[in-house]
């Protein structure tokens, strides 16, 4: 009986969820069609920080792995993808210093190979430094991926003849668009939630909560920190190729440490562990810093001239996550996800307020 | 559930914040609307100061063209890319500019040229100096001159008026300006027939220089260029001083704040570099104005960075006088055709290209001042 009404349920919920997608996808589709430039371009870092964000939320929320090396994930696949699509005519005019070793510079790929090698050589990279990496736990995890990130961007401002140093890749195709980037947060947080949904996300999280006891119950916790590391570097790979393709330029300076702290920013808004949250935190943060420019322009309120003050949102910024922090101190969503039943009995709620039979 | 109540109540006034902003009329028929992005907070806050200072300064002067009023329309880039593209797009399709000035480092203009050259507004950088900003795009312009130059003139000078024929060279490598200017400093020095002897290099931040400048003093090199930002310059300096390196050292633009005196000291006296523009040596009739007005309001003496800001002011408002016009077509030949403009860092012309031919001064530290010791044209 209760399992009838839980298989019933799912089926509701799953067409519920597909139909919001689909309107929310139509009303991207209205945005990009009647938008400005200005708001499309947005919108784009919403959804390029969006599958950023809960890719990161993987590893750091849900496997509660304090990893610091989102930065170096991005910077891996914006080279990565950059140097794939980059005609080899654009690649012999940027690299003036040292040419580009043989077998790239003559290499043209399209932007969704690029995308997925990206992505690949990204979890690659993951893979091999997961071996020391999680020999180690707690602060010793943030400091070797912090030195990850480190070690990423010297290589990118030393190893000329690949990176072109701190000249960094200039004319990299304007590929990314809503459809692009859209797709990558769809993608990335569909595939995520259902990881997370899955008996492997169940394992995650027993990690989370207490390494040492899931492995007594037989988790293998080497295992499975490393598919979570692997994924969440997946993601990062082609969400840095997508960043790379929608800026158009990169150099090592973009992917500093403060890339990684952003987003530890958005999921911690969030609430660790939540997709939802990181979705939601994300969305906030990059609307939020452009709405927030009203505060640094020139204000007239009646007759008060209020001269702009440049960096006045990013004190205001400052202000909202000590108020989160205080008021919410596990996020927005906690460990939370949404969920269709929590929608409809809280609607229902709503117009039962007096607690009927529910 | 109350820091929830709390918190939506808090992201509704954001909201209705932004909407209100949104709605006002603000548009009035008088005025000309010219867009700035600099980077007024981040790594190179300084530079978008300095650089907003001029501006102000310049609009001040110049309060209108065509019988309307100036309005400038500032927008922070955080020194960041996806900021300054934000920001161009911002200032172009929100609050519809006419032309836009900014921004101080290369890579941020880049970011933001491809948005305005698809827009068809042109842009003016007071300070990107390198040669790619304005490769294959019709609307990005410049008033400082660029890298390669930079670094020709640097070699000749070395070459030719310091007799120097072994250079070493000491570049900050996590800047690409720096290596750049390096780079052409190299190739104009061998082609002159001088030889490098010692191409090392730093890291911005980087506090000990001892290794690199044993590595150079054991070379014997005649002369050290080294094109790198001022804290790095005055720290080595110093180093050399102590290590007892007793040859000239040369270096570039970004060697140009009161910091590298204050910080150099005795060390940086007799220390030469290509700047874009010297108190001493500023000639026209508007640098004159520039320079009074500027040190009345700021209390400072006028440097290179704002009076580069000034003059992207200056040139845009003299093209947009010249087109007659407030389209971004009109106001971009006009740009193209701008010529012999007497402009505060010196006479200038500007081409199809978008690059500004002038000259480039050459300034000395002496007795703890920055000494104007010739003017060099192309």
């Amino acid at each position: 009986m209760e399992l009838r009404n839980n298989r019933k349920m799912n089926r509701r919920d799953r067409l519920l969820s597909l139909t919001t997608t689909a309107v929310f996808l139509f009303l991207l589709f209205l945005a990009d069609r009647f938008g400005s430039d200005y708001e499309t371009r947005i919108l784009i870092n919403c959804a390029i920080f969006i599958g950023l964000a809960v890719s990161y939320n993987l590893i750091n929320g849900v496997t509660g792995q304090f990893s610091l090396a989102p930065n170096a994930f991005a910077a891996i696949g914006a080279y990565t993808s950059a140097l794939l699509t980059m005609t080899p005519l654009e690649k012999e005019l940027s690299f003036i210093v040292k040419p580009l070793i043989w077998p790239l510079s003559v290499i043209h790929a399209p932007f969704i190979i690029s995308l997925l090698i990206a992505g690949l050589v990204t979890a690659f990279m993951a893979f091999l430094m997961g071996f020391p990496v999680f020999r180690v736990r707690g602060d010793y995890l943030a400091i070797v991926t912090l030195g990850f990130g480190e070690v990423v961007r010297v290589v990118a401002n030393n190893a000329q003849s690949i990176t072109n140093g701190p000249l960094g890749l200039k004319g990299i195709v304007n590929y990314t668009d809503m459809a692009w980037s859209w797709g990558f947060a769809v993608i990335t947080v569909f595939l995520i939630y259902r990881l997370v949904q899955s008996s492997y996300g169940l394992a995650l999280k027993a990690i989370r909560y207490d390494e040492t006891a899931s492995e007594a119950v037989g988790v293998d916790t080497f295992r499975h920190k490393m598919l979570a590391f692997t994924v969440s570097a997946f993601f990062g790979g082609v969400g840095g190729g997508i960043l790379a393709h929608f800026i158009t330029t990169i150099s090592p300076n973009l992917f500093t440490f403060f890339l990684t702290f952003n987003l530890l920013i958005i999921i911690v808004i969030g609430g660790l562990g939540s997709t939802t949250g990181a979705v939601i935190a994300a969305f906030m943060v990059t609307l939020g810093g452009e709405l927030l420019r009203v505060v640094e322009e020139p204000l007239f309120i009646g007759g008060l001239h209020i001269p702009g003050i440049p960096g006045m949102r990013m004190v205001i910024f400052s202000l909202i996550l000590i108020l989160v922090m205080i008021f919410a101190r596990h996020g927005i969503m906690g460990s939370q996800e949404f969920s269709w039943r929590w929608a409809i009995e809280k609607v229902e709620s709503f117009r039962r307020p007096k607690g009927g039979d529910a | 559930m109350k820091a929830k109540n709390i918190f939506l109540a808090l992201a509704g006034l954001a909201v209705a914040a932004a909407l209100v902003v949104f709605i006002l009329p603000k548009k009035e028929a008088d005025i000309v609307e010219i867009g700035v992005f600099l980077p007024m907070t981040g790594g190179v806050a300084s530079y978008g100061q300095m650089g907003w200072a001029g501006i102000k300064t310049a609009n001040k002067l110049e309060p209108t063209v065509l019988g309307k009023k100036v309005e400038l329309i500032l927008v922070d880039e955080k020194s960041d890319k996806i900021e300054a593209a934000n920001a161009v797009s911002r200032l172009i399709k929100k609050e519809k500019v006419v032309a836009l000035i900014g921004t101080s480092t290369s890579g941020n203009t880049m970011a933001g040229a491809a948005i305005a050259e698809e827009a068809k507004v042109p842009v003016v950088s007071p300070t990107a100096t390198d040669p790619r900003v304005t490769q294959n795009r019709k609307y990005i312009f410049r008033v400082c001159f660029i890298d390669p130059f930079q670094g020709v003139v640097a070699a000749k000078y070395a070459y030719e008026n310091l007799k120097a024929r072994k250079a070493a060279l000491l570049m900050d490598q996590a800047q690409d300006y720096c290596v750049d200017l390096a780079n052409f400093f190299k190739q104009e020095f061998i082609s002159l027939g001088g030889v490098i002897t010692a191409s090392t290099f730093c890291q911005s931040g980087d506090q000990d220089f001892t290794a690199q400048l044993s590595s150079i003093a054991a070379t014997k090199p005649d002369i050290l260029y080294m094109p790198n930002y001022y804290t790095e310059d005055a720290l080595v300096c110093k180093q050399a001083a102590e290590l007892g390196l007793k040859i000239p050292i040369l270096s570039a633009d970004g060697a140009h704040a009161p910091e590298l005196i204050s910080i150099g000291g005795n060390a940086v006296e007799g220390f030469t570099f290509t700047g874009h523009f010297a108190k001493d040596g500023a000639t026209t009739e508007l640098a004159k104005k520039y320079i009074q007005a500027y040190e009345a309001t700021y209390k400072t003496e006028a440097s290179g960075f704002d009076a580069l800001g000034a003059d992207a002011y200056f040139v845009l408002i003299d093209a947009i006088r010249r087109a007659k016009s407030l389209e971004g077509p009109k106001i971009r030949d006009a740009l193209a055709s701008t010529k012999d403009f007497p402009g505060v860092s010196g006479v200038m012309s500007i081409g199809e290209d978008g690059n500004a031919r002038k000259g480039m001064v050459l300034l000395q530290v002496k007795n703890g001042k920055f000494t104007y010791l010739t003017t060099i044209n192309p």
